[in-house]
């Protein structure tokens, strides 16, 4: 596997076609093969089950022109035997198989395809590069139309009770992808129960595609589908809202599978000893969402209950934390550190600039004439050395070019090759081997951006692989060796909010030793988690809650400050330096990252008699009276539930994701301790995501009544004297129906707290909802694009218990990757200013998206802009930005682009 | 709308729904997701303004004045195709079955009530009241016809009371009585398959309207005497083609 350098002449040359499973069996690949472009390693691998060699003993066409030697038939797998403190299980999910919906033909009608497969028609690496075509005859669709929850919330045709959790935002992703890779107008319809698009920044995206891109979303489901023999287009007979029967037609249809465990990662859980819930999913409790039974054992990801791509990433996360934290101790035991020779100072002499030109097998050798290439980089100036390769970065290759470097006294190398986004740290690692800065290397794209893109055009791509290289070699000449300066790291960190995520957070930094100063506002730590009485699993909140508050005030590592505010911080990763004020004054804290958890609260509604009539309750006033025991709970004949009050309207257009469970966990337990009591929920759409969809059934089969109302006819509340009238229109008969509760109870919404002084503290930017903006939505969920500080728990959006621990945990795993070094190796690109030019203006800070760059007093009564390396992405918008040419990013100086510029417009020399 | 709003105050009552309940105890009846699967494909939707998720809702909501005073039921044709795709599983067929059982026999559909008694009164089980001979008649008359028409099945049978035959077939009355030419596709299957079979000249009806009344003890009847006759031909399998 070392020798292989993914060229792909071994699949060019296998005569053996095989069906992609990776591309849904929509496409065929070769015996010898990548499984998907990004796989990593990027390594051809042969699979036995259909290599002739292997079959037959005879072919063996790919080792016989496989240029590195890379190909082993003889090799056989082999066990090995790993000593380990901690597993952690990711294994994933296998989507549901529709064959057996007999009443949708999946496996006779072409035209029906799963979700899965229509991912992959909708990819630019997919069967046809992204074109979007039907199977069965390759024509482009008119119409297409998906089927929501196909194998999920579903007790009949197949055994899966739970929401699949994911579908109804895929679909909807799904259908405006489809829309854009369209060139005639596409229509698409999705066919639905209850829409939950629950996550951050999914109901906006829900509504845009409805109103802005015409997804059509049609609440009701499709019995049939029948398929015209002559043109193969589907016929789907469903009834309205009202009641009225339709036939359509589609050119496709797209069925929603949903996830599920497969039979063998049952059987592994069974070896493992883990525990299984009975959905085949791995057990865990709410407060330890991805501690399994056993002891050691983490999961993360959809084999725990199916979720989505962000949280899948925050719970690998947070099993990484629990995992650091059982082998706190040996951290470090077994890494071994590389070592390169000691670099030459090459700044005071002249260029001496190798030039390697690479044939990448056939795919650049066999369009751009290579030997010319090389022959005039001969003559260009400051070149000593040229030579051309069959592939550049083939280890032996690597070896030669230290050689080289070293024979020649060369001080600058020149690659012309494929892309440096694969392949530049390889070749500056060779760099560096050889005792040269690592920025003394430059690569010409001469693959990528030249011979694939021009194959039919030989002589021209021969024309611009020249241009490239001269480019590259004049842009060399200028280039020199930088520092990467390192700074030291304060183990410490900051946790801003003493609830349950950031509890959550302290734990699990001072469980791997590292100090943490927990910061909460009130005078007692706990949060929104103090009013509330169980989970949606049934743990009871306040033993827990306990628990936790009592490991956190024990801890050693852990100082708590409460009634203590954030007042003043500076300083950067590694270096922060804060302000805080509680009882005893000011204090200030050296810490090297920041959690920022300052959780959210619940809206005070205004809307249906709230805080006007006594019998009007939200969900935490609920709970409270629960827990104080008020009797007028258990003496209540009819109460009625309304849902989204202050969510998903035009003023809070998101949805506050806990309170449909949240409200029909209390639906429940009226029905348990007066079962003649009437309970109704009015909603808009039941979001019980996951198996949280076990507890919505279970309240309808208490007698619990739901009722769905639109937001253009809420329900209208009024006082009768003894009980609060409500009136809403039933959406199954379109009548009226007049209720008269005893007890009201809003799910009223979750809104952000005042996040504006901390985003303006730490440079931290909030969403048009104004929660905490992550870097990157599924990238990283947990981390702030300014670095060293960290997000958890309903500062980011409105969640469960679970899923704020989870955060919490995976903020902290993240943060100790920063505190776990004793220093921080900075680039060497990044922005400086040269302060003569600086008449500091500020346009530089306000530029800059990662906090890096600051007007400031230099000495006494000089101000000018200073960049914090450590933040410095180089970017190099500051020195956009900049009217003076102050601000530039070192290795790309306006000189040495512009001699680029130059040199690709100059007469060929 | 003018319509009265659905009032609901005070405890939850009994309903009739909590009745039917009891009645199919398997049957999921409270569990509807309000989905519409089985209206979509239900061959009744739409009729009286009705279909299956509406008329269930009825229950749900405790409207069983309504409920019991609908047609509607009686325009389900028993074909299960709604209970087939629920997610939820909701026996609906069996659910109709007993809303129908609940109204007074005098008072339910008079076609299929008659239906019914007319077929419990008649040796032949016949919904139309087809006497035996005609039966014989009419089956005998047709073969010939066919035999001599169509010398390639001049050996085909249609044996009526064959004792010992392996499958006892019954016939819905339609056919003999108004399109006899209908019988004859099966008999020319059954005769190129050699299957070995018999009508009985009594008990031959395959039509059971009692079922669809409703009428437990009518349906048990029929299905009784049914049974008997092909037990008396010692037949060894009853082969419904219903």
């Amino acid at each position: 596997m070392d020798k292989c350098i993914a060229c792909g002449e071994c699949a060019a040359k296998c005569p053996k076609k095989v069906t992609d499973t990776f591309n849904a069996g929509l496409a065929t690949r070769k015996a010898i093969y990548v499984e998907y472009p990004q796989a990593v390693p990027l390594k051809y691998a042969i699979d036995a089950g259909s290599c002739i060699y292997l079959k037959n003993g005879k072919c063996g066409f790919c080792a016989k022109v496989c240029p590195t030697k890379a190909i082993n038939f003889e090799e056989k797998p082999v066990s090995v035997t790993l000593q380990v403190g901690s597993v952690v299980l990711a294994p994933g999910f296998s989507t549901f198989d529709p064959q057996k919906l007999d009443t949708y033909q999946y496996s006779q009608y072409k035209n029906v395809i799963t979700s899965l497969e229509m991912e992959r028609l909708l990819s630019a690496t997919g069967p046809f590069n992204g074109h979007l075509v039907r199977p069965s005859d390759h024509r482009e669709p008119k119409k297409i139309a998906w089927l929501q929850c196909i194998g999920s919330r579903d007790i009949n045709r197949c055994d899966h009770g739970y929401c699949s959790s994911v579908c109804c935002m895929y679909a909807v992703k799904e259908a405006v992808i489809a829309k854009e890779h369209s060139a005639e107008p596409l229509d698409t319809a999705i066919f639905y129960m209850d829409m939950r698009t629950y996550g951050k920044e999914f109901e906006s995206y829900y509504k845009r595609a409805e109103e802005e891109k015409g997804v059509r979303f049609l609440r009701t489901r499709v019995h049939t589908i029948l398929e015209d023999r002559n043109t193969q287009d589907l016929v789907l007979r469903f009834v309205d809202e009202d009641g009225k029967l339709i036939d359509e037609r589609f050119d496709m249809v797209v069925l929603s599978v949903g996830m599920e465990t497969s039979k063998e990662l049952a059987a592994l859980a069974r070896r493992l000893e883990i525990e299984l819930n009975a959905d085949n999913f791995a057990a865990t409790d709410c407060f330890s969402p991805v501690k399994t039974s056993r002891d050691g054992i983490y999961v993360c990801g959809a084999f725990q209950e199916p979720k989505d791509i962000p949280y899948s990433v925050m719970e690998a996360s947070a099993a990484a934390c629990w995992a650091e934290a059982d082998l706190a101790p040996a951290r470090g035991t077994l890494t071994k550190t590389k070592t390169f020779p000691e670099e030459r100072q090459v700044a005071d002499e002249e260029a001496r600039i190798g030039v390697f030109v690479c044939n990448c097998g056939t795919n650049i050798g066999g369009i751009v004439n290579v030997p010319e290439v090389a022959e005039m980089a001969k003559g260009l100036p400051g070149v000593t050395y040229v030579e051309e390769n069959l592939f550049t970065c083939s280890q032996d290759s690597q070896e030669k070019i230290k050689d080289i470097i070293e024979k020649k006294g060369l001080n600058r190398v020149v690659v012309a090759a494929c892309t440096p986004r694969t392949h530049e740290a390889l070749f500056q690692e060779t760099l560096r081997d050889a005792g040269l800065n690592k920025y003394l290397f430059e690569m010409a794209n001469i693959r990528n951006q030249c011979s694939w893109v021009h194959s039919k055009e030989k002589d021209a791509a021969t024309a611009k692989a020249k241009d490239l290289v001269r480019m590259a070699v004049a842009r060399t000449r200028l280039i020199n060796s930088l520092g990467q300066p390192t700074i030291s790291v304060e183990p410490s960190a900051l946790v801003i909010g003493g609830g349950i995520a950031g509890m959550t957070s302290a734990l699990g930094l001072a469980d791997q030793g590292y100090q943490v100063y927990l910061v909460e506002k009130e005078g007692q730590l706990g949060g929104n988690a103090r009013a509330l009485l169980s989970t949606w699993k049934g743990d009871n909140v306040g033993e827990r809650l306990a628990e936790m508050i009592a490991r956190v005030t024990g801890h050693q590592r852990i100082a708590v400050h409460t009634a203590t505010s954030v007042k003043a911080s500076s300083g950067f990763i590694g270096n922060f330096e804060t302000v805080v004020s509680g009882g005893g004054g000011d204090k200030v804290l050296r810490h090297g990252a920041v959690v920022v958890a300052t959780g959210a609260e619940e809206y005070k509604p205004k809307e249906y008699l709230s805080g006007r009539d006594p019998r009007v309750f939200t969900h935490l006033q609920l709970d409270q009276a629960i827990a104080a025991g008020d009797p007028r709970l258990d003496s209540a004949d009819t109460v009625v539930f309304i849902q989204c009050v202050g969510s998903r309207e035009e003023e809070r257009p998101y949805c506050s994701k806990v309170c449909c469970t949240h409200s029909i966990k209390a639906a429940i337990r009226f029905k348990e301790r007066k079962p003649d009591s009437q309970v109704f929920i009015i909603y808009r759409d039941i979001r019980t995501y996951g198996q949280r969809e076990y507890l919505y059934k279970e309240a309808r089969e208490k007698g619990v009544i739901f009722i769905r109302y639109d937001l253009d006819e809420k329900p209208e509340v009024s006082d009768k004297g003894d009980t609060l009238a409500v009136v809403v229109r039933d959406h199954v008969l379109g009548r009226k129906i007049e209720l008269h509760a005893n007890l009201l109870v809003l799910a009223a919404a979750i809104v952000p707290r005042d996040n504006e002084t901390l985003a303006q503290m730490f440079k931290l930017s909030c969403n048009s909802d104004k929660f905490f903006n992550e870097a990157h939505a599924k990238l990283r969920p947990v981390e702030f694009a300014t670095a060293g500080i960290f997000l958890a728990g309903m500062a980011h959006y409105p969640k469960p218990i679970e899923e704020s621990i989870a955060q919490a945990a995976a903020a902290a795993s993240r943060a100790a990757v920063t505190l776990s070094k004793e220093s921080i190796t900075v680039e060497g690109v990044v922005s400086h200013v040269q302060q003569f030019m600086c008449r500091a203006c500020g346009e530089c800070e306000r530029a800059c998206p990662f906090n890096a760059i600051a007007v400031q007093e230099v000495e006494e009564g000089l101000r000018a802009a200073v960049v914090k390396e450590a933040l410095c992405k180089g970017c190099g918008m500051c020195a956009v930005a900049c009217p003076t040419g102050a601000a530039s990013v070192r290795h790309f100086g306006d000189r040495s682009v512009l001699t680029m510029v130059e040199t690709a417009f100059a007469a060929e020399a | 709308m003018a319509e009265a709003a659905i009032l609901r105050e005070g405890k939850a009552k009994k309903s009739f729904l909590d009745e039917l309940r009891e009645m199919v105890p398997a049957g999921n009846l409270s569990l509807c997701l309000t989905c519409g699967l089985c209206s979509s494909g239900c061959p009744a939707t739409g009729l009286e303004d009705m279909d299956p998720r509406k008329f269930l809702r009825m229950l749900v909501l405790g409207m069983d004045e309504e409920v019991l005073k609908s047609d509607w039921p009686w325009m389900c044709t028993m074909c299960q195709r709604c209970v087939y795709v629920c997610p939820m599983k909701i026996d609906i067929p069996s659910m109709i079955f007993n809303i129908r059982a609940s109204r007074p026999r005098d008072q339910r559909p008079k076609g299929i009530r008659n239906s019914c008694d007319v077929a419990v009164a008649s040796d032949t089980c016949s919904a139309m009241g087809t006497p035996v001979e005609d039966f014989k008649f009419v089956v005998n008359d047709v073969l010939e016809e066919y035999r001599a028409a169509q010398p390639e099945f001049a050996d085909m049978e249609a044996p009526i009371d064959k004792a010992g035959a392996e499958f006892f077939i019954n016939q819905n009355s339609r056919e003999p009585m108004t399109e006899p030419d209908e019988m004859v596709p099966l008999w020319k299957i059954l005769h190129l398959a050699k299957v070995d079979w018999t009508y009985g000249s009594k008990a031959w009806a395959a039509e059971n309207y009692c079922l669809f009344l409703a009428d437990n003890e009518s349906w048990e009847t029929l299905v009784r005497k049914k049974a008997a006759m092909a037990d008396e031909l010692d037949c060894k399998t009853y082969l419904n083609t219903e």
